[in-house]
């Protein structure tokens, strides 16, 4: 495992990665803490699918692929998980750390809510996050062989969700609900609907990478 | 083991064909491929990796079948150095080949084991811990080929694992890969033709996706004989002359004036003489025959 992690967390990835939540909170103003969660959200979302991108494709970049096509299929799939599992766990702790960072603009507490509750909520939110476009984009890299078309494809689909458009569409069922809930009133809880479809889709898409390999690994 | 292909031909989308329709037997030692560049030695390595299929011919390890059911079996005898390998440059070269022994399946301990025997072969024992990112060229080589022995392969495939590097390095190589052919098959691929003439017996020539000679290199440098000639010209101008009726291939400037090597079916000038004929001369032989057919 010491290993995987010195792969796939190299320094300029970690560098970017702990740059991106500090510029957020300095860019991103929030006047009211119930507004953190869905400011970062979709931020998150989109360092996910440009941080996994290349968990498998970087061994074609490195021209390591013909010593990796010898290998058994079955450790070549343990490799891709474990190393999806490292990003995925790294990226969580940045974005659980991340939500205190906004707290320097000192946002007030609508009376109605707690900050222990907001944050449980934003946790719950942002792992779902982190791993639907964690996996999506990885899927489109090993499917096009390409870390581009895994970015590129997810950065479009990310588009298309975090628009007027998605929410319209597919309501509490966009993986964005949560950035789009409504924040008068108590909190709400039926972003996790949207949440849940993008873990499922994840799933799904982990399902097929013994497939993916096969064909296109 | 033996390696037997027949009638083996790869065909890309584009219409080009790498290789077309070869047949060769590779016994147990090394086995030299010699061509120039884009002649369709790396495709016919691949294909002989199982990285690659063929588009025609059948292919045996002893008496398996290259085919899609065998390919995991076949997998575990081969170990293969592909031309360019850029292993992970933040890895220190132990845990470089502890990382990718654990992906081809060899177990822990053994694979330690063998790592460091490995190491002490190639002489990297003392840089073990150090980053790949730091190893030379040559170094980094050493650790490709060790990586490609981990799995204690029975086919040893290295594309030209010698390029770019300098005659000591090469030398070292050389030598690594005579030590590893005792019990293996190693295919050993170059446009280096020194490198060949050192560690091989057999060999191969390819060009243009086809074989023009494969067999004893002793019978190949006795078909040259008789077609390579050496003599002294006073100038360039000189050497033009015979350059119109014959193919030149070596100059040498010397106090005497310009020693040239040419190939020629008769002896152009009666000073020439017939010098000892090198893997090089047979090879450019071999090459200037195929381009006037």
């Amino acid at each position: 495992m010491k290993q995987e992690i010195k792969v796939v967390l190299p320094a300029y990835k970690v560098f970017y990665s702990l740059f991106f939540p500090v510029i957020l909170c300095l860019i991103r103003g929030v006047s009211r803490a119930d507004e953190i969660g869905g400011a970062l959200d979709p931020s998150i979302a989109l360092l996910s699918l440009v941080f996994c991108a290349e968990s498998w494709v970087m061994e074609r970049n490195g021209r390591r692929w013909e010593i990796f096509a010898l290998y058994p299929a079955k450790n070549r799939l343990r490799t891709v998980f474990r190393r999806l599992a490292v990003q995925l766990c790294y990226l969580c702790v940045l974005s659980y750390a991340g939500y205190f960072l906004c707290y320097w603009q000192r946002p007030s507490l609508p009376p109605e809510k707690t900050a222990a509750g907001l944050y449980g909520g934003y946790l719950c939110a942002v792992t779902a996050t982190v791993f639907f476009w964690s996996v999506l984009s990885m899927t489109l890299s090993n499917l096009f062989r390409s870390q581009w078309a895994g970015i590129g494809g997810s950065f479009l689909l990310w588009l298309t969700l975090f628009s007027a458009f998605g929410e319209k569409a597919l309501g509490n069922f966009n993986v964005f609900a949560y950035a789009f809930r409504e924040l008068d009133g108590a909190e709400d809880f039926s972003w996790m609907a949207g949440k849940a479809a993008g873990i499922a889709a994840a799933a799904f898409l982990l399902a097929l990478q013994p497939r993916i390999l096969k064909r296109r690994g | 083991m033996n390696i037997r292909m027949k009638d083996v031909t790869v065909s890309f989308k584009n219409g080009v064909t790498a290789v077309d329709h070869v047949s060769l037997e590779i016994p147990r030692g090394i086995f030299g491929l010699l061509g120039e560049n884009g002649a369709g030695k790396t495709t016919l390595m691949r294909v002989l990796a199982t990285i690659r299929k063929p588009s025609e011919g059948t292919l045996l390890m002893d008496d398996m079948v290259y085919s899609e059911e065998n390919y995991e079996k076949i997998r575990r005898k081969i170990g293969y150095l592909p031309q360019e390998l850029n292993l992970y440059p933040n890895l220190t070269v132990l845990e470089c080949l502890e990382y990718l022994g654990e992906l081809s399946g060899v177990p822990r301990k053994v694979c330690r084991e063998r790592i460091d025997e490995y190491l002490e072969k190639t002489g990297l024992k003392e840089h073990r811990k150090k980053k790949l990112k730091q190893l030379s060229g040559g170094m980094k080589r050493r650790v490709g080929l060790v990586q490609a022995l981990l799995n204690d392969p029975k086919f040893l495939i290295v594309d030209e694992p010698t390029t770019g590097l300098d005659p000591e390095e090469r030398i070292r190589i050389r030598n690594l890969l005579a030590d590893f052919s005792i019990d293996r098959t190693i295919l050993f691929s170059t446009h280096v033709v020194e490198d060949l003439a050192a560690v091989c017996s057999r060999l191969a020539v390819m060009k243009k996706g086809k074989f023009l000679y494969t067999g004893e290199m002793g019978e190949l440098l006795h078909m040259a004989k008789g077609h390579i000639w050496a003599g002294t010209v006073k100038n360039e101008e000189e050497a033009r002359k015979w350059e119109r009726t014959c193919h030149i291939i070596s100059k040498q400037y010397t106090e005497n004036g310009l020693r040239i090597k040419l190939i020629s079916k008769q002896k152009p000038e009666p000073d020439c003489a017939q010098p000892e004929i090198t893997l090089e001369d047979a090879y450019m032989y071999l090459m200037n025959c195929a381009e006037e057919k």
